[in-house]
């Protein structure tokens, strides 16, 4: 089945997510240089603070890999206890939940200047959000080390969310394949991410971004192809009253009813190296309507929802509506209220340029933050 | 001209003493429960289980008016052992010499038992049906009973079987489907004794008991043994052999055992086992039984010896502790030497595979055997010169045409892992070799060039058991003019297909043999076209009997790679997913068209300025953004 030391679902969850923590650590150092980069203002409080976001960033990051291994490792021994048998229908399962979760965050990596925007608009509503806390030390604390806080919290949240997507695309392998990939997934993440941040997007690398993401969705299609294939071979198992495939590939081992094409060889399960083929391609050597079927399925919603985005993006409403967007689909937006948290245009502006006007460093360079607050607050109250 | 009075007087007075049995049957269903665990549905004649014994005298005549009152299927009878010569529409096996008998139908069986003596029996050529329960012994007894060639003081008949709780009909849906792709045989749920379990035998000490044992299963041998006692092996299939001791008998389906017990001087009872060979069986459920104890009763008054346990060992420490004697090497009593060389061999592979149905078939030289449209022997019958070509017999039936008093071999070589009886009808044969068992991966087959000694005076019997991987060679004298059938006896391959037909002497058959206008009614009744070659097709030329279009074949093998489905399947999976890609590819390469656009205002806006294209009244920039500078 999958491959025993390189999951490649595994390198692509970890390469989006720590190409994620990456912008969010750009975008701060970005926000710091617009308010005090330039070379009229305090270059020890610049320092401090790129030297916090770092600290803070990286602490999150280990964090978040401790908690991963120790997460991942007590899932793993409890996996073996629960579904020691590895059942073909859980097999089928597992494979549905990584396509699902890979599928919906292929699509985020198409669009990373939109990931850019998402986290300059989150961060400045987040550092803009100071309530004055008169008198509290931790608060007193907390505005301090803001700049340490924030990439600590985000990289933490971010990480945390990468730790059970790796959970649910890594299900179907066995524990040994998941190091390799998550050192070269975050290897990769932060090269891309440092590409990014020092020569801004460039055609080439937005190349490379699609040519990725094109194979994670050949890996995502073969997963979801792979899913229904188990599904239709636990099915054959239970009616044969035993594991049919177990007999090998020759006649007797799979359904003649069902199937579309049967070579007695090159079987992903049994052959070595036909397992890569099916990872990457679903090749199955025995393929049945289903599995067929629901690969052609997959491609064709993927190519519906991508033509549907790209409408949305140029003429600002999907077809046939006006002023219904994809965005107007999603039940939460309802539910949580986000229609609210909707920024226009012009309310974007207002927020970048409050930005720039912060005074980063008014809490560090001095001992007692809250007078100086007060004084600014003194001041706008006059 | 004396001999000749002799003679005629002789026959004369045969015919006179031979009697006449005449029986009315009716088959149909009744309820009953034999092996204590689950009533069921069984096949009774008469209303009456377990089946009549028939017990007639050499050169007697029989006649059964058979009539199918079962409702849901049809029927028919053959009588297995039974040479049948000169009535061969009364051997019994569907589609070969007659046609079925459908319900409400009578047949009438009408034959002789000349040149016969010994244990045979009878049971229902329809499919598996006689599993059901339509099986019962025939004994053929010598004009009296100073004839046996051995002495005994008191005889009795055993039957054994395998029982199945399920009805035959339809566990065959569940054996011969794609869901059963190992082709395993069904497992029957208990080993019948007499048609009962725990059976007890009252016997008398110091007394000869001659026992006429026959294996009337579907698909188990069994093993019999008696504790304390030996048997010594008298008659086999019909065929009285020199008298030989053994301490058990290995029976196999078909097989007949006449043997000699002579009880002691005892005072207590012992168990009398009959088994079920285990290795047999596919999967061995452990809740089986497959020691089955039955007791020899010396005194009622003393208990019975516990019957034995049936644990995970007990099978093989059985077998360990019996040593049944080899039917090969068993001798017929009268002298009956090797027949010389064959003038027709017949060749036999036999390999079990999967068909384009997902179905197990048994194939022999890659055919499986299918039943024709018209019965064999009708297409005999209506063929007139053309009875001697093969070939209208049709191409799926393994149909081989022999000439009379021709001496035949047959050389069938076992590619399977398991163990088979081979039975052939009307005759039997001479058991000239066997091989030993071997594994699958080393299949013996039988080299003309290197083999065996033929033994001077080989065993003669009608059913052979012919071990795993390896192979049998039987020889006989075409001298029954007829068409018979050869076949495992394991029943569930004979669904499968596991058959051969033998028209022997087919211009002797047309002119001795005919069907009366009774066996010519069943066949209307039933639907059977009764001239014709095996797709019912018939004509005055000879193009017309050799055109078999429509004839019933076997389903086609399983496709050997890709098919045209599965090369349009795989093209547009690889189109899909093409398009899938070239999609993402146009989705993600916006992104940079849209910062290009971005970019390429601030661009023109900064050489606007510079080349002094924005005049003073136009000192609005053109993006908010840049409104502090």
């Amino acid at each position: 089945m999958a491959n025993k030391v390189f999951n490649v679902q595994i390198f692509f969850v970890v390469f989006r997510e720590s190409l994620e923590a990456v912008i969010i650590v750009s975008v701060l150092l970005a926000f710091l240089k617009q308010g005090l980069g330039g070379p009229t203002q305090d270059r020890e409080v610049y320092k401090k603070l790129v030297k916090q976001v770092w600290f803070g960033a990286i602490g999150g990051f280990i964090l978040c890999l401790i908690l991963g291994c120790a997460f991942i490792g007590a899932f793993y021994s409890l996996k073996n206890d629960v579904w020691g048998k590895s059942e073909d229908i859980w097999e089928g399962v597992f494979c549905i939940i990584a396509t699902v979760m890979i599928s919906i965050m292929g699509i985020a990596m198409l669009r990373v200047n939109k990931m850019q925007e998402k986290w300059r608009i989150k961060l400045a509503q987040a550092i803009l959000k100071d309530k004055p806390e008169n008198g509290s030390r931790i608060g007193h604390w907390a505005k301090k080390y803001a700049m340490f806080i924030l990439p600590f919290i985000t990289v933490l949240r971010e990480g945390l969310e990468a730790i059970v997507f790796v959970g649910g695309v890594g299900l179907t392998s066995p524990a040994s394949s998941f190091p390799l990939p998550v050192f070269v997934g975050l290897l990769c993440g932060i090269a891309v991410g440092f590409i990014l941040y020092y020569s801004g997007s460039t055609t080439s690398l937005q190349v490379f971004l699609v040519i990725s993401t094109c194979i994670l969705y050949l890996i995502a299609a073969g997963l979801f192809s792979r899913g229904v294939w188990f599904f239709e071979n636990n099915a054959f198992n239970k009616k044969t009253g035993g594991d049919a495939s177990e007999n090998g590939s020759g006649p007797g081992s799979y359904d003649i009813s069902k199937s579309v094409w049967h070579v007695n060889c090159c079987n992903p399960q049994i052959d070595n190296g036909w397992d890569i083929f099916n990872a990457i391609l679903g090749w199955q050597n025995s393929a049945t309507y289903g599995s067929v079927i629901s690969y052609n399925v997959y491609w064709i919603a993927v190519i519906v929802v991508l033509f549907l985005m790209l409408y949305e993006e140029q003429h600002g409403h999907l077809p046939f509506t006006k002023n219904f967007r994809l965005r107007n689909l999603n039940p939460s937006y309802y539910l949580k209220g986000k229609k609210k948290e909707e920024l226009n245009e012009h309310q974007k502006e207002v927020l970048f340029d409050e930005i720039k006007n912060k005074k980063f460093g008014s809490t560090v360079s001095e001992n007692s933050v809250v007078p100086e607050r007060q004084s600014l607050t003194e001041n706008r109250a006059d | 001209m004396h001999s000749t009075l002799i003679c005629l007087i002789w026959l004369f007075c045969t015919m006179c003493t031979a009697k006449v049995h005449t029986f009315h049957w009716e088959i149909a269903w009744k309820l009953d429960n034999p092996d204590g665990m689950k009533e069921r549905q069984v096949i009774a004649i008469n209303n009456k289980t377990p089946l009549p014994t028939i017990r007639v005298k050499t050169n007697d005549r029989v006649i059964i008016h058979a009539t199918n009152k079962l409702g849901n299927q049809n029927t028919s009878i053959h009588f297995h052992g039974l040479f049948q010569n000169g009535s061969n529409s009364m051997d019994g096996p569907e589609f070969v010499t007659q046609c079925p008998i459908a319900p409400g139908s009578t047949y009438i069986y009408d034959f002789k038992v000349p040149n016969q003596e010994g244990t045979y029996w009878y049971h229902s050529h329809s499919g598996p049906q006689y599993g059901d329960g339509l099986r019962g012994m025939f004994i053929i007894e010598p004009e009296n009973v100073d004839a046996y060639p051995f002495k005994f003081d008191d005889k009795i008949t055993l039957s054994l079987t395998d029982w199945y709780h399920k009805e035959a009909k339809e566990i065959k849906k569940t054996f011969m489907s794609r869901f059963n792709p190992t082709g395993a045989e069904p497992i029957p749920q208990n080993a019948l004794f007499n048609y009962t379990r725990n059976a007890t035998w009252h016997v008398a000490p110091n007394t000869k008991y001659f026992i006429q044992i026959a294996n009337m299963g579907m698909f188990v041998s069994q093993y019999l043994f008696i504790e304390n006692h030996n048997f010594t092996i008298v008659e086999v299939d019909g065929v009285y052999v020199k008298p030989q001791m053994t301490d058990s008998i290995y029976i196999a389906v078909g097989q007949r055992y006449g043997v000699l017990i002579e009880t002691g001087d005892f005072h207590e009872n012992f168990r009398f086992l009959n088994v079920i060979d285990k290795p047999m069986l596919d999967t061995k459920p452990a809740e089986l039984q497959y020691i089955s104890t039955n007791w020899i009763v010396y005194d009622d008054k003393k208990p019975l010896p516990p019957a034995l346990e049936n644990n995970e060992g007990s099978f093989d420490s059985f077998l360990q502790n019996i040593d049944p004697f080899d039917d090969f090497n068993l001798k017929p009593l009268t002298k009956s030497p090797l027949m010389e060389a064959a003038d027709y061999t017949i060749n036999l592979d036999f390999k079990m595979e999967n068909l384009g149905d997902g179905v197990t078939y048994a194939l022999f030289n890659n055919f499986s055997y299918v039943a024709p449209k018209v019965p064999t022997l009708m297409t005999l019958l209506s063929s007139g010169k053309l009875a001697s070509n093969d070939k209208i017999y049709g191409t799926n039936t393994n149909t081989f045409v022999l000439q009379h008093n021709e001496v035949i071999d047959i050389i069938l070589n076992n590619m399977d892992p398991g163990k088979h009886p081979f039975h052939l009808h009307g005759h039997t044969f001479q058991v000239i070799e066997r091989s030993p068992p071997s594994s699958d991966d080393n299949p013996i087959t039988y080299d003309p060039n290197n083999h065996a000694e033929f033994p001077l005076n080989p065993v003669i019997r009608d059913t052979v058991m012919v071990n795993a991987n390896g192979y049998v060679v039987l020889r006989f004298c075409a001298n029954n003019p007829g068409v018979w059938f050869f076949h495992c006896h394991v029943d569930w391959h004979l669904e499968q297909g596991l058959a051969i037909v033998l028209v022997e002497a087919p211009f002797e058959v047309q002119k001795s043999q005919s069907l009366s206008s009774a066996q010519l009614h069943v066949c209307k009744q039933s639907r059977v076209p009764t001239s014709g070659n095996a797709a019912g097709r018939y004509g005055k030329s000879e193009k017309d009997w050799l055109n078999l279009e429509g004839e019933n074949i076997q389903p086609q093998p399983l496709p050997p790679g890709f098919t045209l489905k599965g090369y349009i399947a795989f093209f547009l999976c690889a189109a899909f997913a093409c398009w899938g890609l070239l999609s993402i590819y146009k989705y993600g390469i916006e992104d940079v068209a849209a910062d290009d656009g971005e970019e390429m205002i601030m661009k023109l806006e900064s050489l606007l300025e510079e080349n002094g294209g924005l005049g003073p009244e136009d000192t609005r920039p053109l993006t908010g953004e840049d409104s502090n500078a």
